[in-house]
């Protein structure tokens, strides 16, 4: 097993319960496809540096599983065909680290 | 035999310590600044930690080079691909 952090942007019209039925439908994605998620981080609703596809805006979350290529294949796959996400990256790592949130929350006016 | 130890104990070039800038400088004078980001405590290079990046990019977004920064050339790497993939998720 190796360890991934998956990072996707979703587009800043959503409300809190669509965002929750994200997270649960990538969670189920990855433990489907022989995976396991150890931590999920919502890092809120924070401007983009610069435009993406016409937005200024996104939702970030952020996970962190164990899995093999295949999770990894399926996942992005089903990303792509998304239309509510405009962004993801997945990356490979040597170990989590879980002490900490790595972007807190930004809180909502 | 003695004359060659002398030699192998001088230090010459780049990795040197008192290895010098300009020829007026005064002998002796160091000018060599260790990595801030390897040794003890040193911070994690990570593309989430944005406060750690923004040191080393210029004002425009551009990545520092380390002759500048005096940053390692393995932590260079690292903080490289670390800027770039901030730059993917509009981080920074």
């Amino acid at each position: 097993m190796t360890c991934y952090e998956h990072t996707f942007i979703a587009k800043s019209d959503l409300t809190e319960s669509k965002n929750e039925k994200l997270i649960e439908k990538y969670e189920n994605i990855i433990t489907k496809n022989q995976g396991k998620i150890i931590k999920t981080e919502n890092w809120g609703l924070k401007n983009l540096s610069h435009k993406i596809k016409s937005n200024k805006k996104g939702f970030y979350f952020h996970i962190k599983f164990e899995g093999v290529g295949k999770t990894v294949e399926e996942l992005e796959k089903e990303e792509n065909i998304d239309e509510t996400l405009f962004r993801f990256l997945t990356i490979k790592v040597k170990k989590h680290q879980l002490e900490t949130n790595s972007i807190e929350k930004t809180s909502k006016k | 035999m003695p004359i060659r130890k002398d030699r192998r104990n001088k230090k010459k070039g780049k990795g040197s310590k008192y290895s010098k800038l300009s020829l007026f400088q005064k002998p002796g004078v160091k000018f060599f600044k260790p990595c801030p980001l390897s040794g003890k405590n040193a911070p994690i290079v990570d593309y989430k930690n944005i406060k750690l990046l923004k040191k080393y990019i210029s004002e425009s977004g551009r990545i520092l080079p380390s002759r500048i920064t005096s940053v390692s050339q393995g932590k260079q790497r690292e903080l490289s691909s670390a800027i770039k993939r901030a730059r993917l998720l509009a981080l920074i």
